[in-house]
């Protein structure tokens, strides 16, 4: 099995008035292809960083990173964004659909920024849509949608150019449980198209439903537990049940 | 009282906390309140000069003036009567001392590049005892002949004592050079003026000079009683339909609002152009003071929380921005002070040196005036808007979500566009207020820009145009004036674009602001700066299409009000308008690109992390 992120020795520090904080400090860390990873640790420890440094959304100040076996730490701002169209999917907490555009405009977006034809990109982004329940809701904008059918249109989004991984920052932190149960279903699904997906969570529950969960401290991954048994998507389907879901 | 320290408090903080967008609100308020303090301090700055000489030369009170066409000298009965009446009206009461009626004749002296028409006065050698010309060089009519030339006249003809001049073909001496307040000054106020003797006039005469008319002066012990002997001797001027002689009766102060045609139509055009400014600054105080507002609006819901009533906010939001008004119009006012003698010295009607007039309370009301209006026109809206919105609205405020999708971007989608275009429209619409003044700004920008044009070229077919007979140096000097008027509307149009291009920069980082967020979340799903740049310029772009439609017909329309008179009819070049087309929207686009690079090289975690 090959990997999908790899990271050694990252770090990332922020000027301060006295000391620089490390906010990640000296990580390596593999995930593998259709590996679901889960990271947990205190506000402030730097996980929300160290996904932002796997997007390319931060820079490092050293280390190096690869995605899918290739060297990306030193890429340009443009370089990256146009990477990020095929290899990352980003799911965050306050799901950061763009408001000017409806549901489905903002799922096929990143379809058409690779240039699939437009007719194309609807389609995709319209079966997802229906596959995650919210078909019905293509034509509103993000403001008419309650938080649990923004954050689906959000994963849909992340998914429709099926992507090495899927970088997912406390994706059900302003959900019910039922909405949770729903998204992380969904995520389930990645690992039939042998998808990484990377959790950044402060729920103990959502964070049992990965294969693996590291916990950080101070910027460093201080434990790794493996969780699930067998597969490693026997992991998240096995949880789900815990959550409230149906599957 | 204690609202009002408070409010003052609060707003010294608010100014220092962003003092490049209070620079930014002066600055735009400056350009109008000094183009308007240049406008009054220009207005009268002649006023003074005239007095001197007309006290100097014992100037009239009232003056009575008749002349016909030399063409038609079947007229000169009805002359001949005019003269009598005028000569009973020394005796009438109240007159204290008078002047003529001196005769006038009819004629041309040669100037360079030509001929000018000349009127020559036939005067006595002894002193008037009304307008008694102010001889500035040389002597005054007596022994030896020779003519004394008018002031205006001997600078254009370069001439003094001892020079000759060409009258009717044949050389003459120069006398002497005098100035008077019966006439403006030459070569503006036509015909050209000498003063002669009757010896030297009937030596004129035989030279086929001819006898035009006459002119009394008369003053009156009391000088405020000019309008009303006017009006009891209007039938002297009373214009008998069946003669081509014209009479009329004027009184000094006429005479002397008169006298300074090209200052007060600089002064004119001045104040037309500080007021489209005044109206365009509007603009840019609404942009820059909805945008303070904007971005204070947490701060108002503070205010409110902590029990600041809505009043008190709103005149928070009033003094800080009459403070900046109150320092533009000092700022207005001292520029005017400092331009205006500059500019009123380029005239040829003064008599001298100009002198701007005394500051008065109703001047400075005028340009403080404009200022605090724009201020508070600029005010209200956001004000009130401050006002209506709830406290907990104002303390979760972010940028306004749209109510609906975008119709021109489906179009535009559906039309093939790219994304980033499609992308901008989707923004275009999202704050139709701004989108409206900015494109309101620039409007008037390109319409002014137009009406240049075409004074442009109407001036040089004007220029091509050979100056009529008899004209020769006055209409070089209409051609000057033209081409002062030309310089201040070209001026205009400049400050109008640079103030359209503020408003657009302003608008243009504020929408950058509204669409941060959006803009993080393009670029974390894969869309490049580049993109995101370009999007944001194809959102502000829709302003500079409505001003490029609606201005260009503007300005053509504008200039079609303004046609008649002197100029000569012209139409813009097709050409011209073209390039004025494709120019506005480059300039534009190059303008709002520098706020939108600025955002595409913001980092997009921050921007993601603010919510």
């Amino acid at each position: 099995m090959s990997n999908a992120i790899e990271a050694r020795g990252l770090q990332r520090r922020y000027p301060t008035d006295g000391p620089p904080v490390r906010a990640v400090d000296g990580v390596d860390l593999v995930v593998e292809e259709g590996e679901s990873v889960s990271v947990m640790g205190p506000s402030g420890c730097g996980k929300s960083t160290l996904l932002h440094l796997l997007g390319g959304l931060e820079r490092p100040d050293a280390g190096e990173l690869y995605l899918g076996g290739r060297r990306v730490d030193g890429l340009s701002e443009a370089a990256w964004a146009v990477l990020r169209r095929r290899a990352v999917g980003f799911v965050f907490q306050a799901f950061h659909l763009v408001d000017e555009l409806t549901s489905v405009e903002n799922v096929e977006l990143p379809a058409l920024l690779v240039g699939a034809p437009r007719r194309d990109a609807r389609r995709r982004a319209m079966d997802l849509l229906e596959r995650l329940g919210v078909a019905e809701r293509a034509g509103h904008l993000p403001d008419r949608l309650s938080g649990g059918e923004r954050q689906r249109v959000a994963v849909a989004r992340a998914l429709v150019n099926q992507p090495l991984v899927v970088l997912a920052d406390e994706p059900t932190g302003n959900l019910d449980s039922h909405a949770t149960g729903d998204i992380l279903r969904l995520f389930a699904d990645l690992h039939e198209a042998r998808q990484a997906l990377l959790i950044v969570t402060h729920d103990a529950r959502v964070a049992s439903t990965a294969d693996r969960l590291l916990t950080m401290r101070d910027g460093a991954i201080v434990a790794q537990t493996r969780l699930g048994q067998g597969t490693p998507a026997a992991g998240v389907l096995a949880r789900l049940a815990d959550l409230g879901g149906e599957g | 009282m204690r609202s009002l320290r408070l409010a003052g408090r609060l707003a010294g903080r608010n100014l220092r906390r962003r003092p490049g967008q209070a620079l930014l609100l002066l600055l735009a308020l400056t350009i109008a309140t000094g183009v308007l303090g240049v406008a009054t301090s220009l207005y009268g700055s002649a006023d003074a000069p005239w007095d001197r000489v007309w006290r100097a030369t014992n100037g009239f009170h009232v003056s009575l003036t008749a002349y016909h066409p030399p063409d038609e000298p079947g007229d000169r009965a009805y002359v001949a009567d005019l003269r009598r009446r005028a000569e009973r009206l020394r005796a009438e009461p109240g007159v204290a001392a008078a002047g003529g009626p001196w005769t006038h004749l009819y004629g041309s002296i040669r100037v360079a590049g030509g001929q000018e028409d000349l009127t020559a006065e036939v005067r006595g050698p002894g002193p008037s005892p009304v307008d008694q010309p102010l001889v500035t060089a040389g002597r005054w009519l007596g022994d030896g002949g020779g003519v004394v030339l008018e002031g205006g006249l001997a600078s254009v003809l370069g001439a003094g004592p001892g020079d000759t001049v060409t009258i009717q073909g044949r050389p003459f001496p120069v006398r002497g050079v005098a100035m008077t307040v019966s006439r403006g000054r030459f070569p503006l106020s036509r015909p050209a003026q000498v003063w002669v003797t009757p010896e030297l006039a009937r030596q004129l005469r035989g030279l086929g000079m001819t006898e035009e008319g006459f002119e009394l002066q008369l003053r009156l012990a009391d000088p405020d009683a000019a309008d009303a002997f006017v009006g009891a001797h209007g039938a002297l001027d009373a214009a008998d339909p069946s003669s081509s002689v014209v009479a009329y009766m004027e009184t000094w102060r006429q005479r002397r609002a008169d006298s300074h045609a090209d200052l007060d139509i600089l002064a004119g055009t001045l104040f037309a152009a500080g007021t489209l400014i005044a109206i365009l600054t509007v603009a840019t105080a609404a942009v820059l003071i909805a945008g303070r507002m904007a971005a204070q609006v947490r701060q108002v819901g503070t205010l409110k929380a902590v029990g600041v009533t809505p009043r008190q906010v709103v005149l928070v939001l009033l003094v800080e921005h009459l403070a900046v008004a109150a320092a533009a119009t000092a700022l207005g006012l001292g520029v005017g002070r400092l331009l205006a003698p500059r500019i009123a010295a380029t005239s040829v009607t003064v008599f001298g040196s100009p002198e701007p007039p005394p500051l008065t309370l109703a001047r400075v009301a005028l340009v403080a005036a404009v200022a605090v209006a724009v201020v508070l026109l600029g005010t209200v809206r956001p004000a009130l808007r401050g006002i209506r919105q709830s406290t907990l609205r104002s303390l979760a405020s972010g940028a306004r979500p749209p109510r609906r999708p975008g119709r021109l971007a489906r179009l535009a989608a559906g039309a093939g566009l790219p994304l980033p275009g499609v992308l901008g429209l989707r923004s275009a619409w999202r704050r139709p207020g701004r989108l409206l003044t900015n494109a309101a700004g620039l409007t008037l920008g390109v319409a002014m820009i137009v009406v240049a044009l075409a004074l442009r070229d109407s001036l040089e077919v004007l220029n091509l145009t050979p100056p009529e007979p008899g004209h020769a140096a006055s209409d070089a000097a209409v051609a000057v004036l033209y081409d002062q008027i030309r310089a201040v509307i070209f001026a205009t149009a400049g400050l109008l674009l640079a103030l359209g291009a503020v408003n657009a920069f302003i608008v243009a980082t504020f929408a950058a602001r509204d669409a941060a967020r959006n803009h993080a979340v393009l670029r974390a799903v894969g869309a490049t700066p580049r993109q995101t740049a370009t999007a944001l310029v194809v959102s502000q772009l829709a302003a500079c299409a409505v001003a490029v439609a609606v201005g260009i017909p503007l300005g053509a329309g504008l200039w079609s009000l303004m046609e008649g008179g002197d100029l000569p009819q012209v139409g813009v070049p097709a050409a011209s308008l073209v390039l004025l087309a494709a120019a506005v929207p480059v300039l534009f686009a190059a303008i709002v690109s520098v706020p939108a690079l600025l955002l595409a090289r913001r980092p997009v975690a921050p921007l993601l992390a603010y919510e």
